[in-house]
C-alpha cells in the first residue's frame, strides 16, 4: 500500500515538474505579448494585469489540454478574450460604461515618443470591431483565418474590418496635420 | 488589377504573399510606393502597440501559479478529514439536541438527591409533612394526592434545571427516596430509568405531570414508583 503510493506520488511529481517547466518556458515566450494585447484590448492597466494573471492561471490549470506548443498563442488568447468576457458579465450591474472610462490616456500606455502617442491615441480610439483584429494580426501575427476564428467571423468580414481599422488609422493621421502640409498618398 | 482591389487587399493584410499582387506592384511603380508606404505606417503601428510590460511580469505570473498551487494543495485534505468533521459536527449537534437538555435535568436531579441537598432540605422543614400540606404545593401542578405515599418527611419546590418541581422526601424501607413532580411538557425526552454510581431512578407520566423517584435502593424505587401511580391524580 505505501510503497504503491510511494510510486505513483514520485511520478506524480516529475509530471508536475515537467509540467511546471512547459507553464515556465510559455509564461517567459508569451507574457509580454500577451500583456500588450490585453493592454490594447482593455485600455487599463491594472485590469489587464489582473485579467492577464487570470489567463496563465487558467492556463496553468488546463495546460494538458494543449497538444501543440505552436497553438499556445491563440489558444492563450481564446482564455484571454474568455476572461475578459467574463469580467464584463460580473461588472453588467456597474452603472460606469467602461468604454467612457477607459478613453485611452495614452500614459497609460508607457512613455511613449510623440508620433507614437498620436498614433497610438488614434488605435485606441478605433473601435474594438476594428481593433481587435488589428492587434491580432499585426501584434500576434495571426493569419487571415486565424483572426476569423478567434473572432467567430468569416474571413471577408475579417479583411474588410482590417482594411477599414488601417483606412481610419491613415484618415486620422491624415486629419490631424495641419491644413496646407496635407499629403496625399 | 485594378486599383481599388489592389488597395484593399494591401491595407487588410500589408505583409501578403499573394503573387498577383506582387506582380502588380511590380508592374506599377505607383502601386509599388503605395505598398511601402503602408507597410511604413504598419511599421509604425507595431512600434505604437509595442508597450512596456510591467517589469518582473513573468516571474509575477511564475509566483501567482505557484502560490495558487500551494494554496489548491492545502486546501487537498483527504475526504475523510472532512468526512470526519462533518460527523463529529452533526454526532455533537444531535447530541446536544435529543440528550443535553435532559441530561442536564437528569444531573440537576442527580443533585437534588445527593446527601448533603437532602440533608439541607431536611434541616429546614418540620418532619412529617401532612397530606394537605402537600397537596397545597401540588395544586400548582393541578394535582392532588389522594392517599398517603409513606412518611413524607420533606415537600418542597425547587428548581430542576430551570423548570420548577416539587421535591418530596420519603422515608423508605432501607433508605431516604426523593420522588419530584414535574410538567410533562418540560420533561419530554427524559428516559424512564437512569442510574449513576449512587442512585438509580425512575420517571413515568402521570396524565399532565411526569413523576420522577430517585433513590439509592432500586426495591424502594419500585415500591414507591407503584404506591404513587394509585395516590396521585392530574
Amino acid at each position: 500500500m505505501f510503497t504503491r503510493n510511494k510510486v505513483q506520488e514520485s511520478s506524480v511529481s516529475t509530471d508536475m515538474m515537467k509540467k511546471q517547466k512547459r507553464y515556465e518556458a510559455l509564461v517567459k515566450a508569451l507574457h509580454a505579448d500577451i500583456f500588450r494585447y490585453a493592454m490594447w484590448l482593455i485600455r487599463d492597466k491594472a485590469i489587464a494585469e489582473d485579467v492577464v494573471q487570470e489567463t496563465f492561471l487558467r492556463a496553468w490549470k488546463s495546460l494538458d489540454s494543449l497538444k501543440d506548443e505552436g497553438a499556445a498563442k491563440s489558444w492563450l488568447i481564446t482564455i484571454l478574450r474568455r476572461e475578459n468576457a467574463r469580467r464584463f458579465e460580473r461588472k453588467q450591474f456597474d452603472l460606469v460604461d467602461i468604454e467612457d472610462v477607459a478613453v485611452a490616456d495614452p500614459n497609460e500606455l508607457g512613455d511613449v515618443a510623440l508620433e507614437h502617442r498620436e498614433l497610438r491615441r488614434i488605435m485606441a480610439n478605433l473601435s474594438e470591431e476594428y481593433r481587435e483584429p488589428l492587434m491580432m494580426q499585426v501584434l500576434m501575427g495571426f493569419s487571415g483565418e486565424e483572426i476569423a476564428e478567434q473572432l467567430n467571423l468569416n474571413k471577408n468580414t475579417v479583411m474588410t474590418r482590417l482594411f477599414r481599422a488601417r483606412n481610419q488609422i491613415k484618415e486620422a493621421l491624415l486629419g490631424d496635420q495641419p491644413k496646407g502640409e496635407q499629403v496625399n498618398g | 488589377m485594378d486599383e481599388l482591389t489592389f488597395r484593399r487587399t494591401i491595407y487588410a493584410e500589408p505583409n501578403t504573399t499573394d503573387p498577383e499582387i506582387i506582380q502588380a506592384a511590380k508592374d506599377d511603380p505607383a502601386k509599388q510606393a503605395f505598398w511601402d508606404e503602408v507597410k511604413a505606417m504598419d511599421a509604425q503601428i507595431v512600434q505604437a502597440m509595442n508597450i512596456p510590460v510591467p517589469e518582473n511580469f513573468a516571474d509575477k505570473l511564475i509566483l501567482r501559479q505557484g502560490l495558487d498551487e500551494f494554496s489548491q494543495k492545502r486546501q487537498k485534505r483527504p475526504w475523510y478529514f472532512a468526512m470526519a468533521a462533518s460527523l463529529a459536527m452533526v454526532a455533537g449537534i444531535s447530541y446536544m439536541t435529543l440528550f443535553a437538555g435532559n441530561n442536564g435535568l437528569v444531573n440537576d436531579v442527580y443533585a437534588h438527591v445527593s446527601n448533603d441537598y437532602i440533608m439541607k432540605e431536611l434541616s429546614m422543614s418540620q418532619s412529617n409533612v401532612t397530606q394537605d400540606s402537600i397537596n397545597q404545593k401540588m395544586a400548582s401542578f393541578n394535582g392532588v394526592m389522594s392517599k398517603d405515599i409513606g412518611e413524607v418527611v420533606s415537600a418542597n419546590y425547587c428548581y430542576l434545571d430551570t423548570i420548577k418541581s416539587l421535591h418530596m422526601i420519603i422515608k423508605g424501607e432501607k433508605g431516604l427516596i426523593s420522588l419530584f413532580v414535574v410538567p410533562d411538557s418540560e420533561s419530554k425526552g427524559l428516559q424512564d430509568t437512569f442510574s449513576n454510581s449512587e442512585f438509580v431512578g425512575t420517571s413515568f407520566l402521570l396524565e399532565s405531570a411526569k413523576i420522577i423517584i430517585v433513590g439509592n435502593n432500586t426495591d424502594d424505587v419500585s415500591q414507591l414508583q407503584k404506591v404513587a401511580k394509585t395516590s396521585f391524580r392530574f
